[in-house]
């Protein structure tokens, strides 16, 4: 009798035992980024992943870009988020400064992996809130046959507005539908570009409101010429009507346009004629984009630590990495730059150097709690200057007037 | 309807109403009261921080510059669209009651756009209004007319959504003006044909009046599901350009999403209730004075 | 003679140009999507519209089947079964109350009726989070339950079918009654085929609610196997930005299976306006 009560205790233990071993957990992923074009790429990722992390299984949940953060606001807000989610930049700040991100200061995360910019774009007061995933920007591009036409040498990185200006002006006349240059009056390019006369939207201590400081004014008064008036350069909605951004540079009406890198696909299918890039210009000093996409952990996850391990591969793994690299899918945030030759090799653009010079004058967006009611008011009245004669003294009285009205600086 | 057994009738009553009534308390009426709650409340969706603000929501939505341009744009749809819907239905309805070779085909012709989803109806029509190479400019270009940027102008981008929303409304509408054509007695046409009146006098006379009961129907709907206009904006034109087709609807979803502001978003939607009940009593009040309820 | 005649033909050829204007009017924006679904790489903007593409191409919809991850036939699978079952659901309970409401009505049935109206006019977007928090309590959040449960509170339908069944004399029922039918089956075998048309009506809105609905399953439904068609095409619009011929594909795929739901039940409502016809 002994014997048998013996035995089935060590069955039972060793059933335990076997439990324990093979116990998985499971994490819920919610990503944006891959959606689409990519989608394979990511499985892969995570096939990786789980290959080298047997006890860790990834549940992804893609959605496109258009909803994403609406689902992913009712999911957190009705307290059923994922355990991990993909964040761009501006939402990274808004769930960060909200507390809907955990704090992975002490998950084990390989800091050194990544470049020293993006972390400190990720982290707050020391404490770390995301990991870094892949990064963007915008760059000007150019068209170098209307840059023959005209006579006139290419872009250099030394360029500032005025010299893109001069320029544009020369392609301008090159033709009734030629255009010279593109940049939208929007509230992101305005952020970024007033960085390039030293000036901010919002007072270093964040009390204050500067948006009607004259820096700024000089810089929107520079967008508003380009594209009012006669002797405009940049083309406006009615002058576009209806023809994209992309379109007017790829059907070659439009000598230079300030976009995303992850342009290069559909220029390189669809234009005709030679073209190039270099680091966008800045009104005195460069300034440009930092599209970041980082990946952070739901507060409310029951597995932090596996959760960490996921995002840190996901960030810079060497095997995982170089599936980014294959796939032409943004650029890793990886510290190690010897890795990213493989990008440059890859041509159009030749001057594929000029994605990373971007990276050193990165500038983030204002790290307000309330950046989307900014950017509404500020989006709002941009918006329709094109169209009208209000002076940029006048838009950014406004803007200063309506942003102080909404209390928006608590 | 009279029932012997007031056992039966109690149980059957209950029986028959419970699944509908289960679902409206639940999945209605509790996120209704949910929603005014947290209309006092100052509720960031992401933070889940709750603070009491009384009527500090109100308050701000209603003393703010946006409301005014809000109700102006969407009254200004309400204004454009049912006039439209109205004509438009009846037109199409009166030209399906007459029997012909292909009828049916046609019906369907008209229905197609009814069935469509906004998704698709959007990316169609979002094409057919652009600037140069639309369809719609095109084709007043061939009368001579030089078309508007429509949905990238501050002018035309309304009209833009509302051309768009007649032309995928109007299959459904017609149907049911159909319906109520259909029911009206044909001896009133014959009586009326003997006394000598013509078409025109038989639709003033006959029909017009005999339909009110419909029209008034279709104007009350119409009403409640113009204040709340939204897919067609959010996916054409996103508020824009530059905020000149914000309605109550992408107001109040992007505070909720965009900005996280569940209490905002809460007040302004109590706020288009508050219009649209004024709005629904005053038509049915009105309806003495031109609803023709006699057979 | 003569002139009665000539008014007459004149009459007929006004009303078949009026016919012809408005099909071509309601279906230019379709040609236009198709022949855009073939066009393919080639300029979608040309002045003027090319209506016949100069290249005629599959492409478009070959990449709608092949596009990565999300399978066009799975989405189109999962939206049918979910808009037959909240067809079915939404119905039947509309039905059921509105007979309550037109033929049994009780001491404050006629206020509850007024807050089933109210409801009508609470705008959607609000109650969109408090609903997904009650769905996470009851633990129906992903599940094709989440979604169809919701649609028993429908309050347009039950307003529908009450304004048919009240005009359905009681008389016809009570003497049903009188016969020996119980009231289940005279509200299934008599009342429902009296009321048809609108009956009819009525099924084909829900099932165009469902088919067409985005943001909802959009927000409930995470497990990529689970979504619905719209949700698809509406991530479709975000890839496929500057391949027009793809979107268009797509949006003509998602209208093809309604349009033939639509056919069929158009059948069934003529023959159901040819019953409650007879009065």
């Amino acid at each position: 009798m002994k014997k048998i009560l013996a035995f089935l205790l060590a069955a039972a233990l060793l059933m335990a035992f076997a439990a324990a071993a093979s116990a998985q957990t499971t994490l819920t992923y919610a990503n944006f980024s891959a959606s689409g074009a990519q989608e394979e790429t990511l499985k892969k990722m995570i096939a990786i992943f789980e290959e080298k992390n047997p006890d860790i299984k990834i549940d992804l949940q893609l959605t496109g870009y258009n909803d994403y953060f609406t689902g992913l606001a009712t999911r957190v807000g009705g307290g059923n988020p994922p355990d991990v989610f993909e964040l761009n930049m501006e939402n990274f700040l808004a769930y960060m400064l909200r507390g809907a991100v955990a704090d992975l200061s002490d998950l084990g995360i390989a800091r050194g992996n990544y470049s020293e910019g993006t972390l400190a774009a990720v982290s707050s007061e020391g404490r770390l809130y995301a990991v870094p995933m892949s990064f963007s920007t915008c760059v000007l591009f150019y068209n170098k046959a209307l840059f023959d036409q005209a006579g006139l040498a290419y872009p250099a990185n030394e360029w500032t507005w005025a010299d893109a200006q001069a320029a544009a002006e020369k392609i301008r006349a090159l033709g009734e539908d030629i255009w010279g240059y593109f940049q939208p009056v929007s509230y992101h390019e305005f952020y970024k570009s007033v960085k390039g006369n030293g000036g901010s939207l919002v007072s270093a201590d964040y009390t204050a409101f500067t948006a009607n400081a004259p820096e700024n004014v000089a810089v929107l008064q520079a967008m508003l010429q380009r594209v009012r008036g006669e002797g405009r350069v940049q083309p406006n909605q009615e002058d576009m009507a209806g023809c994209g951004d992309w379109d007017m540079f790829t059907e070659g009406k439009l000598g230079m346009i300030v976009t995303g890198i992850w342009g290069f696909p559909t220029f390189t299918e669809k234009a005709a004629f030679e073209w190039d890039i270099v680091v966008e210009p800045g009104f005195k000093d460069k300034a440009t984009f930092f599209f970041a996409n980082v990946n952070a952990i739901s507060p409310n996850c029951a597995h932090k630590e596996a959760a960490a391990k996921f995002i840190d591969a996901l960030g810079s793994d060497p095997d995982i990495v170089q599936l980014r690299l294959d796939a032409s899918w943004e650029l890793p945030t990886i510290a190690d730059q010897s890795r990213l030759s493989q990008y440059l090799d890859i041509t159009p653009p030749a001057n594929r150097a000029a994605v990373f010079d971007s990276m050193n004058f990165a500038s983030a967006p204002p790290a307000l709690i309330e950046a989307g009611a900014a950017a509404e008011i500020i989006g709002n009245v941009l918006s329709t200057l094109e169209s009208n004669e209000v002076t940029a003294q006048e838009a950014l009285d406004d803007i200063q007037a309506q942003l102080e009205a909404a209390e928006l600086l608590k | 309807m009279y029932l012997p057994n007031a056992n039966t009738r109690r149980t059957a009553t209950a029986v028959f109403l419970a699944p509908s009534l289960i679902g409206v308390a639940v999945f209605c009426l509790l996120p209704i009261a949910m929603s005014f709650y947290y209309s006092f409340m100052d509720y960031d969706l992401l933070a889940g921080s709750m603070d009491f603000l009384g009527l500090k929501n109100f308050a701000r939505i209603l003393t703010g510059r946006e409301f005014p341009q809000v109700l102006l744009h969407t009254l200004t749809y309400l204004g454009l669209y049912l006039p439209l819907i109205l004509l438009c239905s009846l037109g199409q309805a009166l030209l399906l009651n007459r029997s012909f070779r292909g009828r049916a085909v046609l019906r369907t012709v008209f229905y197609t756009p009814v069935i469509t989803s906004w998704v698709a109806a959007a990316v169609v029509w979002t094409w057919v209004l652009s600037g140069h190479y639309g369809l719609m400019n095109q084709a007043l270009s061939l009368f001579g007319i030089k078309g508007p940027a429509w949905l990238s102008s501050r002018v035309w981008a309304m009209p833009g959504i509302v051309i768009t929303a007649v032309w995928k409304d109007t299959g459904y509408y017609a149907l049911m003006v159909l319906a109520a054509l259909k029911s009206i007695d044909p001896a009133l046409y014959e009586a009326a044909g003997i006394d000598g009146a013509g078409g025109a006098r038989k639709f003033f006379s006959i029909t017009l009046p005999l339909l009110t009961p419909t029209l008034f129907l279709l104007v009350v709907i119409n009403v409640i599901y113009g204040l709340q206009v939204f897919d067609s904006v959010l996916i054409m034109t996103d508020g824009g350009p530059g905020g000149a087709t914000t309605v109550f609807l992408e107001r109040i979803y992007k505070y909720a999403f965009r900005q996280y502001k569940m209490g905002m978003a809460s007040a302004y939607s109590w706020i288009l209730f508050i219009i649209i009940l004024a709005f629904t009593l005053l038509q049915f009040r009105l309806q003495k004075r031109w609803v023709n309820y006699d057979a | 003679m003569m002139p009665k005649l000539r008014a007459k033909q004149l009459r007929n050829a006004a009303f078949y140009v009026m016919v012809v204007l408005m099909a071509a009017l309601t279906l230019l924006p379709f040609l236009f999507m198709l022949s855009s679904s073939f066009k393919g790489s080639e300029a979608i903007r040309t002045i003027p519209i090319r209506w016949i593409p100069e290249r005629p191409t599959l492409e478009g919809y070959i990449r709608v089947f092949n596009m990565p991850g999300f399978s066009f036939g799975r989405a189109s699978l999962n939206s049918l079964f979910l808009a037959l079952a909240t067809t079915l659901v939404q119905v039947l309970s509309a039905c059921m109350a509105a007979f309550v409401f037109a033929k049994l009505p009780f001491r404050g049935s006629d206020k509850l009726f007024g807050l089933y109206l109210a409801t009508m006019m609470i705008p959607g977007t609000v109650t969109m989070v408090p609903n997904y928090i009650i769905l996470r309590i009851m633990g129906l959040l992903d599940s094709y339950t989440g979604l169809i449960l919701p649609a028993l509170a429908n309050a347009f339908g039950v307003f529908l079918m009450r304004q048919a069944m009240i005009t359905v004399p009681d008389s016809y029922l009570e003497s049903a009654m009188l016969d020996g039918a119980s009231l289940y089956r005279v509200f299934f075998v008599i009342l429902l085929p009296m009321v048809a048309p609108t009956f009819f009506t009525l099924v084909l809105l829900a099932f165009m609610g469902a088919w067409n609905s985005y943001l909802w399953p959009l927000i409930v439904l995470t497990s990529t196997g689970k979504q619905t068609l719209q949700v698809v095409l509406g991530n479709m619009n975000s890839m496929y930005r500057n391949n027009e011929h793809v979107l268009m594909a797509g949006a003509v795929l998602t209208i093809l299976p309604i349009l033939l739901v639509y056919v069929l039940s158009q059948c069934r409502v003529d023959s159901g306006i040819a019953l409650g016809g007879l009065k």
